[in-house]
């Protein structure tokens, strides 16, 4: 099924939750809706469910107008974030409740049920849990049963509410895995909200980025990351130190170092700022000539030394990362000081800058 | 976590554990002396203040032996007061139930204008004394009041009789059902009928399938304490009754005219029977919590 919504907004007691939201995902697609909390992820993916109505804008399904239709009118499976299971019904009440209750005309029969709910309890690996309540089960079953539960209506479209959220890291990564081939097998299109910008990386076709009621860019994977569109996208995707710095004729000045800024060969002395990547931060001797810095402290746990430094300047703190075993590792101890130079940054002028 | 929040907290109760030297210290136990100060105090208040009346009142009914007893229980005048107690009891509780399960529907489940003034109107009941409650009633719809002369025009009559004695009942007991139901349900929130509409359910289904099985329990309780409230009414219900035996009197209201005629065992026979329609209420509640308090507490916990 495609999706199409056109200038969404939607507000709570006047506060503006979306302002102009437009998004659209074609069939057989996996969006990922990424954001912090409060950027208004989850309200879209209710406005898509129907469980939350837009103030103004439209909203197709393969062309369709549904905006005035309810939940349970636009066959859409819903994935909630704590699951939102019937406590008190089995695993397999629970996954065939869709099925149950539809008009009396357009039911199956009770062996089709059946053998519906066993087909799907064996997809998300559970067939032998049927009788099982959800308070005997796992963080990670729970998740399946609400899954199978939501696709035992054979929506088309399935929408996923931080879906992965209230796991533990391993599961999770696990899960998300196994979610990925199941919509690829069953060729859904599928939408989710999350705040992990690791997780919307692997599992999404594309990334919805969205930040205060807007989405600021939408793209593949690749895309948002190494061609980020704002400021706010960059900081959000991955780690990133940000310095203030001038950009002027396609050059960023940050302190004494000039660094290209090739996308803003127009621009005349503006104020901006520069985010670099830790790893993209390069540690030199205190005479090689830089930003001088002082090394605060050292993680040296992990697959690569993570430095903090203070900046001598102002005392910002930046982050650095440093491969274990390099030459730079040998430079930095304690309460030294060192200077660093950038591999790469992006600046932004701050009209863009959030 | 409750049981377990529940064992650490207990003083009492600590016959459960073994008495083994290599038991552990718990950082809430207190010394023994203490312990059984506090168990002692505790069950002779209970022993003072709760069985012994409840004891006495059946001794007294028996005081004349079974034959007298018997005798007074099969009053005319005492069957009707049982009959119109448990036809009052019998109106106002489901009715009731069928108001507190609306209010506290709309109180969880929805977000409207005016919401905290009614969760006060609900508890006005429960800050009102009952004769007043009673005493409103005669206000609106005695003889001299509001609407006493149209309702006269009408034939309608509401005050010393059953209609009144109802109305008295419902309004007493009417925070019951509601004020078990309401922390319960906002504490559910909405999302698993959320789940059930976009699975396509109605809001009727929705209703019955998932929002009421998950408050059954609590329901339940709330039916029973609101039960035992209609049952044992007395300040309302006096204030519009009337007390025409025979005809308005139910049985709190029974034993109060037999006490003041000097009855004693005739009072106390009615009175251990509300007493004893009181302890099954309880048993029934108990034995409903051993059985399925497993099943509430996996209910409510998630």
């Amino acid at each position: 099924m495609t999706i199409t919504a056109e200038g969404i907004y939607k507000s709570f007691n006047g506060f503006p939750a979306l302002r102009g939201v437009n998004l659209a995902a074609s069939r057989g697609e996996f969006v990922a809706l990424l954001g912090p909390s409060g950027s208004g992820k989850t309200t879209l993916l209710r406005i898509l469910a129907g469980l939350e109505f837009a103030d103004s804008g439209r909203l197709l399904f393969n062309g369709e107008d549904v905006a005035a239709q309810g939940a349970g009118e636009r066959n859409v499976g819903f994935v909630f974030q704590h699951y939102a299971l019937f406590k008190h019904m089995t695993v397999a009440e629970n996954v065939s409740f869709g099925m149950r209750v539809k008009p009396r005309d357009k039911r199956p029969s009770k062996a089709v049920i059946d053998s519906q709910v066993n087909e799907l309890l064996r997809l998300v690996q559970l067939d032998r849990l049927g009788d099982r309540y959800p308070s005997q089960l796992s963080g990670g079953q729970r998740q399946r049963v609400a899954l199978a539960r939501a696709l035992a209506i054979q929506p088309g479209v399935l929408l996923l509410d931080e879906p992965f959220g209230a796991l533990d890291a391993k599961v999770r990564k696990e899960l998300r895995r196994w979610l990925r081939r199941l919509h690829d097998d069953m060729q859904l299109t599928s939408l989710f909200v999350t705040h992990d910008q690791e997780e919307a990386l692997e599992l999404a076709d594309r990334i919805a980025v969205m930040n205060d009621g807007r989405i600021e860019q939408i793209g593949t994977p690749a895309d948002v990351y190494h061609h980020p569109a704002t400021a706010f996208v960059y900081e959000f995707l991955g780690n990133a130190n940000r310095l203030r710095c001038r950009i002027d004729r396609g050059r960023a000045m940050v302190g004494p170092l000039i660094l290209p800024a090739p996308e803003h060969l127009e621009l005349r002395d503006a104020a901006g700022v520069a985010f670099v990547r830790p790893h993209d931060l390069i540690i030199g001797d205190a005479r090689a000539g830089g930003l001088e810095a002082r090394v605060r402290q050292i993680f040296v746990a992990g697959p690569a030394i993570r430095v903090e430094l203070a900046l001598l300047a102002d005392g910002e703190m930046l982050e650095a990362e440093v491969p274990h075993g390099s030459p730079a590792g040998e430079l930095i101890a304690p309460n030294k000081l060192v200077t660093l130079t950038m591999a790469k940054i992006r600046a932004f002028p701050d009209a863009v800058a959030a | 976590m409750v049981a377990q929040a529940r064992r650490a907290l207990s003083i009492a109760g600590e016959t459960v554990e073994p008495a083994g030297a290599a038991q552990a210290r718990r950082a809430t136990t207190e010394p023994p002396l203490v312990r059984w100060a506090l168990i002692a105090a505790g069950v002779v208040f209970i022993l003072l203040v709760l069985v012994l009346p409840l004891i006495s009142v059946f001794m007294e009914a028996l005081r004349g032996g079974a034959a007298t007893f018997l005798h007074a229980v099969g009053d005319g005048d005492t069957w009707q007061a049982v009959r119109l107690t448990l036809l009052v009891a019998g109106i106002a509780v489901p009715l009731n139930v069928v108001f507190g399960l609306a209010a506290a529907w709309a109180i969880a489940k929805f977000d409207f204008r005016g919401k905290s003034l009614l969760i006060t109107l609900i508890d006005l009941p429960f800050s009102v004394s009952p004769v007043i409650s009673g005493l409103i009633y005669v206000l609106l719809y005695g003889a001299n009041g509001w609407f006493g002369p149209a309702l006269k025009e009408l034939d309608i009559k509401i005050i010393f009789n059953v209609t009144g004695l109802v109305l008295a009942t419902i309004f007493v007991t009417f925070p019951f059902v509601a004020r078990e139901l309401i922390p319960l349900m906002q504490e559910q929130g909405r999302d698993e009928e959320e789940a059930a509409i976009s699975l396509g359910a109605s809001g009727w289904r929705t209703f019955w399938h998932v929002t009421l099985p998950n408050v059954a329990w609590g329901l339940l309780y709330g039916v029973l304490l609101c039960n035992a409230r209609a049952m044992g009414e007395f300040g309302a219900v006096s204030v519009v009754s009337g007390h025409i035996r025979g005809l308005t009197n139910t049985m709190p209201l029974h034993v109060e005219i037999l006490y003041n005629e000097y009855d004693f065992v005739g009072a106390f026979a009615v009175a251990s029977l509300l007493a004893g329609l009181a302890i099954v209420t309880l048993v029934a509640k108990s034995l409903l919590e051993w059985r399925y308090g497993d099943r509430l507490a996996a209910g409510r916990k998630h």
